[in-house]
Order: C-alpha cells, then sequence, then structure tokens
C-alpha cells in the first residue's frame, strides 16, 4: 500500500488555471518579436553552404554598400572565439575548420531585416570541400566494425554487480537492436533574441529563454565581460520544449556581439525554416541490449549499449548522455548491468537538449527490449513486467535503494487495471488475415530521475527567493524571485500556489515576474524535472521564513508581543485579526521591501560518484506506465492510435490540472516522435525542413486519453513533488511499438514507425516464408 | 505580406476586366485566387511575380449548377463550398470526399477548385476525382472560350493546357449514372493538413456480377494525375469475384510508377495503388 494520496492544505494540491493563460489567449501577451527597442537594428547569421570543410577566404562583394551594415567576422569578437558550452570545441564564428552545414561564418547587422538579409547574400565562401559522415547508420557501421575513424565526443559507463557471471547463469540470452530518429521540438515561438549595450560597458540580453544563468556566464568568454556586466531577462516565452536551453546562449551571443560592434541593439528573430534548420534537435539514438533470462522470467544480466549522435560539437551532448545511460536499463531488478553509453561527432548541426533528456530514446529501446523478453520466456508482457519491476527497497543498476517514494508497481497495477490490459491484449489481431482492421495493444513501464544526475543538486545549491513589495499601487504582496522560466509548462501557476500556501495568503497576493538575473537568484536551468521539485522547494522555504518574519513584525508591532499566526491572508491573535494587506502595507512603509530566501539540500546520506556513475542517480525516480491502443489497417498499413492508458506517479500533485495537461502535452509530442516525425539528412541538411514536410500530430490525431496519477510525495523536500514534464516522453513509442507488434505481427525496432516501415517487414516476413 | 509590397496587384471586379488584363501582355500578371498555394510559395522565398490579378470573389466564377447531364462548377469555388453542396454530394461524391480532405477547415475555406487544377501538382486532391467524371474544364481568354476534357489538361508535373492570356471558368462534370459507384480515398501521414501520399478515386458500375463501366485516377503516383487506362479496358465484363481484384490489385500496381520522395516510398505507393484500388472496386 502506498501512503495516504489526498494531501490537501490550501492551493497545493487543488486546481488552479495558468496564471498566464488570460494575456496569452487574449493575445495580450508580449513575445520577443512584439518588443520595440528604439534605435533596434536587425541581425543576420552569414551561414556555411558546405557541411565539411576548410574555409579559405571569406570575400564579399564590393559594389556593396558595406557603410550601411555592422559585420562581426571571428577577429571582432571580444574575447575567445569559443562557445562556452560545457565543452569549449566549438568556435563562436567559424574561421577555419567547418564542421556542420549552416555554421556561422560571420554575423551581419542592418537598420532593417531586408537590408541584412540582402547584406548576407553579399558574401561568399570560398571552401574547400572535405567529406563528411552525417548518419546515424554510418555511425553504428563503423562501430560494428570498431573503425578509429569514428569521432567520440564523449562516453560513460556504469557497472553493476559482474556481467559475465550474469549471463553465465541464465537459461537464454535475448538481443535486440533499437533506432530512434531526430526530433524537432517544434515551439511555437522561433528562437528570438535582443542584445544591447548597457552604459556601463556590459550589456542587456532579453529574449525567448529556459535559462537565464545558462547565458550569464557563458558569454563572459566570449564577449570579454565579467558576469555582472551581462543582464539576462526572459521575455514571454512561446514553448521551448528543451530547444531554448543551450540554444539561446549562441543567438544571444549573435545579438550581443553586433550590438556592441554596430552599438545599436541588435534582435534576431529566426523564421520558422532557419530555426528548424539550424537549431538543435533530439539526438538520433540506437541501442543495442543483450540479456540473460532464466526460464522463470528472472533477469540475470543486462548489458546495455546507448549511441547518439551529437552533431558536429559536444555543446550539451554529455550530458544528454548521462541521463540516457541512467535509464537504459533502469526499472527492472538484475545483480549484473553493464552500461556503455557512447556521442560520436557527425557534420550536422550540433543535437541538444529534449524534453526527456536521452531518456526517451534509452526507454524505447528498453521497453521495446523487454517485449521480447517477456515473449523469449514465454510470459505475457503485462506478467513479466509485474514479476520484475523495482519496488521500494530494490537496488537499480546504478546500486541506488529505492526507499521511498516509489510509485511503482502502483502505476503499472492502475494502468493494467483501467485499460483491461489482460483481456484487451488476448483481442489482439497479431496480422490475423480475418480481422478487417487490426487491433493491438502494447504497454510500457519505465522511471524518470527528477533533478539533476546525481549529487548535482547538493552542488548546485539552488536558490529561491521571496519579496514583499508592492506588486501593484496598493496592493502590498509577494513577488517569487526565482530564474525558473515559464514557456508555457505552468510553472509560474505551481510557484503561485506554493508561495501562497507557504505564506498562507491568497493567491492573488503572489506573482511571479518573468526571470531578470538583475533580481533573482540563481535557482538554476529550467530543466530536467527539476522547477517544481527542487525550486518548488526554494520557494516553499522562502516563503515560511517570510511568513514568519512578518509574523514577528506583527506580533511586535501590532499584537504587543503576543504570538501571531498567519492563517488564509489573515494575522490571527488569540481571537483578533487582522488582513494580510494591512500589515503587509505598514511593514512596507516602515521598512520597504523584505526579501527571503531559501536554499536547497539533499539529504546528507545521498552518494554519488560521478567517475563511476554509481550512487543515488537522482534524488527522486517519478514512474509510470502506458498503454497503447492501436489499429492498423490490413489494406495500407495506415496506423491509428486509439486510446491511451496512462498513470503517473510524480510525487505529491502541486496542481493536477496542470499534471494532466503535461501528461497530454507530453503524449502528444509523442504520438509523432513514434509515428510521424520524420527527419533525415540529404546533402547535409535535415530534410523536412519547414512544417509542410516536418510532420507534427494535428487534433484529430490524437486519441482518447485516460490519464491518471498515484502520489508518492517525494518527502524530504517538501511540498513533496516530483517532476513530470519530461516522463509523458518516455513510454509512449514503445507502447506504441509493442501495440503495433500485438496488432499486426510485426516488430518494429526504428521509430518513427511508418506504413511503408510496415509495408517493408510485412514483405520481407512473407519472402522468407 | 510584406514581400507582395513590390508586385503591382489589381483587383479585376469583372471577369472581362480580368480577361482584358491577361490579354495585354503589359498588363498580364499571375492569377491570385484563394493564395492557398501562392502565398505559400512567396513565403517560402520565391520571388513573388511582378504583376498580380486578383480572380477571388469574381462572380462570374461562383456557383454550382447542374443541368440534365452534368454539375457545373465555377473555377472560384472553394473546397468547403464543394464538399457542403447537395448536388456535388449527390452526383459526384468523389469530389466532396476529396474536397473535405484538403488540409483544413481554414484551407478549405480559401482554397478553390481552379486553383487546385491551376497549381497541377501530383498531390492535389481534387484532380482524381475530376478525371474520373470523364468532364471538362472550360477556359475564356478576351477571345472566347474553350473546352478541354480533364483527361488532356494535364499536361506535365505542374503545367496544364493553359495559355498566357487564359484561365480556367468553370468544369463541366457529368453525373454519375444510376448505378455507378464514386469513391475516393487519401492516404496521408496524418489525419489532417495532409499531403496526399496516393490519392485514388473510382466511378464504376456493376452489373449482373460483372463490371459494366469504370474509371480509376490516382494522384502523387507519377508527375501528373492519371488515370488507368489499361485496368479499365481490361476489368469491363470482368465477374466482380475475389480473383479479379486480386488480379485488379496487380494490374493497378504494375501501371503506376511513383518515385521516393519526402512522404513516401515508390516501392509502398507501387503497392498501395494497388491495394487502393482493389479496395475502392470492393465497395
Ligand atoms: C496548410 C495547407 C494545406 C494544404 N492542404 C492541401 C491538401 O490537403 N490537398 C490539396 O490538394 N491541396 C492542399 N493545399 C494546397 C492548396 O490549398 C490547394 O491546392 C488550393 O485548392 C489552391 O487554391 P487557391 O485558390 O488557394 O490557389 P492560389 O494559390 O490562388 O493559386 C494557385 C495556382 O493556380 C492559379 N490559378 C488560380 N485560379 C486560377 C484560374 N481560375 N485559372 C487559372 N489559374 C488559376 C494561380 O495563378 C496559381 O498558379 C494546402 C495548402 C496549405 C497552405
Amino acid at each position: 500500500m502506498g501512503p495516504k494520496r489526498k494531501i490537501k492544505s490550501g492551493h497545493v494540491g487543488a486546481d488552479s488555471t495558468r496564471v498566464d493563460a488570460p494575456d496569452k489567449v487574449r493575445g495580450r501577451a508580449v513575445y520577443t518579436d512584439d518588443i520595440d527597442v528604439p534605435g533596434c537594428w536587425y541581425g543576420k547569421v552569414v551561414r556555411s553552404p558546405v557541411a565539411h570543410g576548410r574555409l579559405r577566404s571569406l570575400k564579399r562583394d564590393e559594389e556593396f554598400d558595406w557603410s550601411r551594415v555592422s559585420v562581426v567576422l571571428p577577429d571582432d569578437i571580444p574575447g575567445k572565439n569559443i562557445a562556452d558550452l560545457f565543452i569549449h570545441d566549438m568556435p563562436f564564428i567559424a574561421h577555419d575548420e567547418i564542421n556542420y552545414l549552416g555554421e556561422p561564418l560571420a554575423l551581419v547587422a542592418a537598420p532593417d531585416r531586408e537590408l541584412a538579409e540582402e547584406a548576407a547574400r553579399h558574401f561568399h565562401p570560398d571552401i574547400e570541400e572535405l567529406p563528411g559522415i552525417f548518419h546515424m547508420e554510418e555511425i553504428v557501421d563503423l562501430y560494428k566494425k570498431q573503425d578509429s575513424s569514428l569521432h567520440s565526443l564523449g562516453e560513460q559507463t556504469t557497472v553493476k554487480g559482474d556481467i559475465e557471471k550474469g549471463f553465465s547463469e541464465a537459461d537464454m540470452i535475448v538481443t535486440g537492436e533499437y533506432w530512434a530518429g531526430y526530433q524537432e521540438q517544434l515551439y511555437i515561438e522561433p528562437q528570438a533574441m535582443i542584445a544591447e549595450m548597457t552604459d556601463d560597458g556590459g550589456v542587456f540580453i532579453r529574449g525567448s529563454l529556459q535559462c537565464p544563468y545558462f547565458i550569464n556566464p557563458e558569454l563572459c568568454l566570449t564577449l570579454n565581460l565579467p558576469p555582472e556586466k551581462i543582464r539576462v531577462k526572459q521575455e514571454m516565452t512561446g514553448g521551448a520544449f528543451g530547444g531554448k536551453e543551450e540554444y539561446p546562449t549562441l543567438i544571444a551571443g549573435y545579438c550581443a556581439l553586433l550590438a556592441m560592434k554596430s552599438r545599436h541593439p541588435v534582435k534576431i528573430v529566426f523564421d520558422r525554416n532557419e530555426d528548424i534548420l539550424f537549431t538543435t534537435k533530439r539526438h538520433p539514438s540506437w541501442g543495442r541490449l543483450k540479456t540473460g533470462l532464466k526460464k522463470d522470467g528472472t533477469i540475470t544480466a543486462i548489458h546495455a549499449e546507448l549511441l547518439l549522435n551529437g552533431g558536429a560539437y559536444t555543446t550539451i551532448s554529455r550530458v544528454v548522455l548521462a541521463r540516457g545511460i541512467l535509464h537504459a536499463a533502469m526499472g527492472y531488478r538484475c545483480d549484473n548491468v553493464f552500461v556503455d553509453g557512447r556521442i560520436f561527432k557527425t557534420h550536422t548541426f550540433p543535437c541538444g537538449a529534449f524534453r526527456g533528456f536521452g531518456a526517451p530514446q534509452a526507454t524505447w529501446a528498453f521497453e521495446s527490449h523487454i517485449e521480447e523478453l517477456a515473449k523469449a520466456c514465454g510470459m505475457l508482457p503485462q506478467e513479466f513486467r509485474r514479476k520484475n519491476c523495482l519496488v521500494q527497497g530494490d537496488v537499480t543498476p546504478t546500486g541506488m535503494v529505492l526507499k521511498d517514494s516509489v510509485g511503482s508497481p502502483a502505476v503499472l497495477d492502475q494502468v493494467l487495471d483501467r485499460s483491461d490490459f489482460a483481456k484487451k491484449l488476448k483481442q489482439s489481431s497479431r496480422g490475423n488475415p480475418k480481422h478487417k482492421k487490426w487491433y493491438g495493444i502494447g504497454l510500457a513501464f519505465f522511471a524518470h530521475g527528477s533533478g539533476f544526475t546525481g549529487d548535482g543538486e547538493a552542488r548546485f545549491k539552488a536558490k529561491g527567493a521571496v519579496e514583499l513589495d508592492w506588486i501593484e499601487p496598493n496592493h502590498p504582496g509577494v513577488n517569487i524571485r526565482i530564474s525558473s522560466t515559464e514557456m508555457g509548462q505552468g510553472a509560474f501557476t505551481i510557484m503561485d500556489q506554493i508561495a501562497a500556501d507557504a505564506i498562507s495568503i491568497p493567491l492573488d497576493d503572489v506573482r511571479c515576474p518573468l526571470p531578470d538575473t538583475s533580481l533573482c537568484p540563481n535557482s538554476g536551468p529550467t530543466v530536467a524535472s527539476r522547477t517544481t521539485m527542487v525550486v518548488g522547494h526554494t520557494v516553499h522555504g522562502a516563503g515560511l521564513k517570510l511568513k514568519a518574519a512578518l509574523e514577528e513584525f506583527a506580533s511586535k508591532e501590532v499584537f504587543e508581543g503576543r504570538p501571531v499566526v498567519l492563517e488564509n491572508g489573515r494575522f490571527v491573535c488569540s481571537g483578533e485579526a487582522l488582513p494580510f494587506r494591512q500589515i503587509a502595507a505598514s511593514y512596507l512603509d516602515k521598512h520597504g521591501r523584505l526579501r527571503t530566501e531559501h536554499q536547497f539540500t539533499l539529504p546528507p546520506d545521498l552518494k554519488w560518484d560521478q567517475s563511476t556513475f554509481k550512487g543515488d542517480a537522482y534524488p527522486a525516480f517519478s514512474w509510470g506506465c502506458n498503454a497503447a491502443e492501436v489499429e492498423v489497417d490490413p489494406l495500407t498499413f495506415e496506423i491509428r492510435l486509439k486510446k491511451v492508458t496512462a498513470c503517473f506517479d510524480v510525487g505529491r500533485m502541486i496542481n493536477p490540472l496542470n499534471c494532466k495537461a503535461q501528461a497530454e502535452g507530453g503524449l502528444v509530442q509523442t504520438i509523432g516522435y513514434a509515428l510521424m516525425e520524420k527527419m533525415g539528412i540529404r546533402n547535409g541538411k535535415y530534410d523536412a525542413d519547414r512544417m509542410q514536410t516536418y510532420i507534427v500530430p494535428t487534433m484529430p490525431d490524437i486519441p482518447e486519453f485516460d490519464i491518471t496519477f498515484v502520489e508518492y510525495p517525494y518527502e524530504f523536500s517538501p511540498p513533496g513533488a516530483k517532476g513530470i514534464g519530461e516522463m509523458p516522453m518516455d513510454g509512449l513509442a514503445p507502447a506504441i511499438a509493442n501495440a503495433i507488434e500485438n496488432a499486426t505481427g510485426l516488430r518494429c525496432n526504428r521509430i518513427p514507425i511508418m506504413p511503408e516501415d510496415l509495408f517493408t517487414l510485412h514483405r520481407a516476413k512473407h519472402q522468407n516464408g | 505580406m510584406k514581400k507582395l509590397e513590390k508586385s503591382d496587384c489589381r483587383f479585376p471586379s469583372t471577369l472581362k476586366e480580368a480577361l482584358e488584363l491577361l490579354a495585354n501582355e503589359s498588363t498580364r500578371g499571375r492569377l491570385l485566387a484563394g493564395g492557398s498555394d501562392l502565398m505559400v510559395q512567396w513565403a517560402a522565398g520565391m520571388e513573388p511575380p511582378p504583376r498580380v490579378i486578383s480572380i477571388k470573389g469574381l462572380k462570374e466564377l461562383q456557383g454550382i449548377k447542374e443541368d440534365d447531364g452534368a454539375v457545373v462548377i465555377g473555377a472560384g469555388v472553394t473546397h468547403a463550398h464543394i464538399r457542403s453542396s447537395k448536388p456535388v454530394q449527390k452526383h459526384l461524391p468523389a469530389l466532396a470526399a476529396a474536397a473535405a480532405t484538403v488540409g483544413g477547415p481554414q484551407i478549405q475555406a480559401l482554397g478553390t477548385i481552379g486553383g487546385n487544377v491551376a497549381n497541377a501538382s501530383p498531390a492535389g486532391d481534387l484532380a482524381p476525382a475530376l478525371l474520373i467524371t470523364g468532364g471538362e474544364a472550360v477556359v475564356a481568354s478576351r477571345t472566347g472560350e474553350r473546352t478541354i476534357p480533364l483527361t488532356k489538361f494535364f499536361l506535365a508535373y505542374r503545367r496544364i493546357d493553359l495559355k498566357p492570356d487564359e484561365m480556367i471558368v468553370r468544369f463541366v462534370l457529368p453525373k454519375r449514372a444510376a448505378g455507378e459507384i464514386e469513391v475516393f480515398r487519401k492516404l496521408g501521414t496524418r489525419a489532417a493538413q495532409a499531403i496526399s501520399k496516393v490519392m485514388c478515386a473510382a466511378r464504376f458500375s456493376v452489373k449482373a456480377g460483372s463490371f459494366e463501366t469504370c474509371a480509376v485516377a490516382l494522384g502523387s503516383v507519377g508527375p501528373t494525375t492519371v488515370r488507368l487506362p489499361k485496368l479499365e479496358e481490361w476489368i469491363i465484363g470482368k465477374s466482380a469475384s475475389e480473383e479479379t481484384l486480386a488480379e485488379v490489385e496487380k494490374r493497378a500496381s504494375d501501371e503506376v510508377s511513383p518515385i521516393d520522395d519526402i512522404r513516401s516510398t515508390a516501392e509502398y505507393r507501387k503497392w498501395v495503388s494497388g491495394r487502393l484500388v482493389r479496395f475502392l472496386l470492393e465497395s
């Protein structure tokens, strides 16, 4: 039995509509492109037309009037020509070797967009073209041949037990290879940024971004400015999904370099085509699994390899790989595990952060493989998972003991029950020629680590603050000061709920302004499903401190030293009560603004070894299970997703409505990943480079959803939330593939799965008898 | 649209006026109906033409009329109008079905039948449904009208039999005969807003267990939408049996030569063409 499910107090745990919704639905929200900065110029990146080569020279047309524009070349960079993203292997502007098509060769700014674009056309690079490597297939081919020409951008292993011993104890060994393609974030608002010089010689950067404190300090090296001279402010952001995690440092750098050179504010807003072609994607991946099994379904050994196509430079790929390998064999009991992850270079745009961050690729491979394991030992998929899934007290592949907050097997049981899985599995068609439509149901079970890897949060020490201030004329209230961003996921609504509850005041008296590094402490990036759990905790702690300080003030100044409690917006003292706003106003009149801060900590017994990747991989895991029901048309192999039954344990739900919205949105994004969003490389370029060719789901593709939650709060960190943002991306792709197999009898080991793939598999099956 | 600022845009108020503009080389311009093909091309970077003639709303291009044997559809009629038109639903159900699959509601409200045909994309969804009717396009210039069978209208990839001073004014589409069945099916990568991988329309009748008439057209399987004359000829008189249908599948597949592109593969298209034709003739 899990702990008590309903823990409600005030706003936390209640459905609350999004605080940012009214402005957005009315079209009043102001996005970066809407901001008119006086004297603002427009920036444009001059890009390499070849994917791999050596830049001999960059010529410019002499007839063009260059005095009307401002140009930044590598020599104009005040600091080092290095993009300071984790590893220093990428120049800000290419000057010698070119490693991907579209790599910046120069920057240009002009008073208007047309002129900037025109100027960019007057550059003529002379490039010695070199052969390139582009596809995951090429990587895997060379990897299997152990060819040393493969260029590694990073690798990591984690080992548990003795893998050889594990295989020697097995009755059978099952292997499989699983491929996943690119995925484009396709946020509604393309990348957009503005930079302007400030009076003190610094720069002010504002735009559509996820992580203000990434840009500062990452631009210090390039701009040759100390961090305090780089101010970063988030503007209203129309979606991000990881695509505005590390990439904005580059576009911010382009704007800043151009602003410093031209002495004008500079804005860059990509159009959709440029945004798709020249920003990050989810890493294509290949996973190979080899698992030892006993006849009764006991897993004796798991050997997992996970390869990522990193693109041309390292950027954030090692962090993605870390999450990937921590999920590559996660979720099931096994004493002997060997996980090996590698990133390889290709001459393509560097891949980057995308909701799930390596876990969807890992879970895709592993949950497809689990289905094969069940088959190999003659068990039903649900039986096999139920037998082997990790539960409280079990040990993960990195040696983490799951002490508490373990929503397994609850999520699995809930989905099996609500979807009527056992019965529907029996009804599955398995390619029966008598069925007019092939029906199939498929399952996936998974966990997703919340927060930074290992002791990352302990080392990072995220801080959040709340501030008593005038939030409107005559309206004393509380501003939440965190560097977490609202990008459509509902973070600010949740922070308002947490702060309002901690202080015990109405939601109306709290607000969360867009973060600005000059006003907010560093609560870390808005990534890794960490915001509610980690930053929510800091806001909660800061709120309690503010509450205590105000109670003390009220006690001293109003209630003659008697104990006072701030409760539901009223200061209560032995039967008497005064409204929050009255006391708050008198505090502000007397002392001015009051700010309290709180820092996130982790339990002292959390242990993590970064070199061996052993120990407590995350502060906590969220748990999830999906059942997908599909219909395949035997006539055409068209695939329709009919229903998804999903259950998640995300700890304590701060806002159930928003949890459901996150789950739905993530599942929809995964429908695209699993069934539609095909993107290849042709002549060094993404072939699906616009919304006409990059196919994402639209409303009629969305199936019936049955989404429920079970609550296993993370007790160490009040108010007890774990992460939800990424987890809906993890399990649906393998659940769909498993369902398709049950419908057609055809196993697809590659996503996205298209009718064309089923046709090829079907033909191969028939040709081979 | 900023990019059109440099173009000379004309808004004739009658067909005569529009044809006058077309007749004269110095005033001739690109015809703009719903703009749902053109605006996209221009936004994607294609240089807009120096002159544009808007024919949106020209009364002479509107309306769906019925005479004894045919339904007459103005070139300026939108997909939304076509899909909801009673005469089209009754006499040309494949066309009504095809119009209902174009893009989404917004595109259907803008896009026109004339634009869809003139754009002459092999993925244009209306073309197969038009081709099976054995109907005609009527084109006009200042000097008069010309009538061209639709089967001869599509010349090559994105080219129709239209002279620079002409425009399409209407389509004359024979009604299906009593006993004739019309069906349409489109395959796309998603349920809406999908450009076809393959689409297929058929008009046929079965009498006393045998195929009596048959017209089949497929789109997205070649540079233009095609009819399958060999199959159509072969099937007449054959019994509507399982063996015939198996043979239909094979023959239809053999009769098309599609290509690989971003939306699908040649192999799948070839195979599924046979499957679709079989499916339609089964219904
Ligand atoms: C999001 C989106 C989705 C779409 N989905 C589909 C789809 O699913 N299926 C599909 O088939 N199409 C689709 N289209 C394409 C387009 O909407 C249709 O082809 C539409 O019917 C074009 O008509 P229009 O009036 O908008 O043409 P316009 O863009 O105005 O014109 C198209 C071409 O036809 C010419 N033209 C227009 N009228 C005449 C005339 N009377 N005589 C001679 N030439 C003429 C123009 O000069 C131009 O060359 C889609 C487009 C978009 C933007």
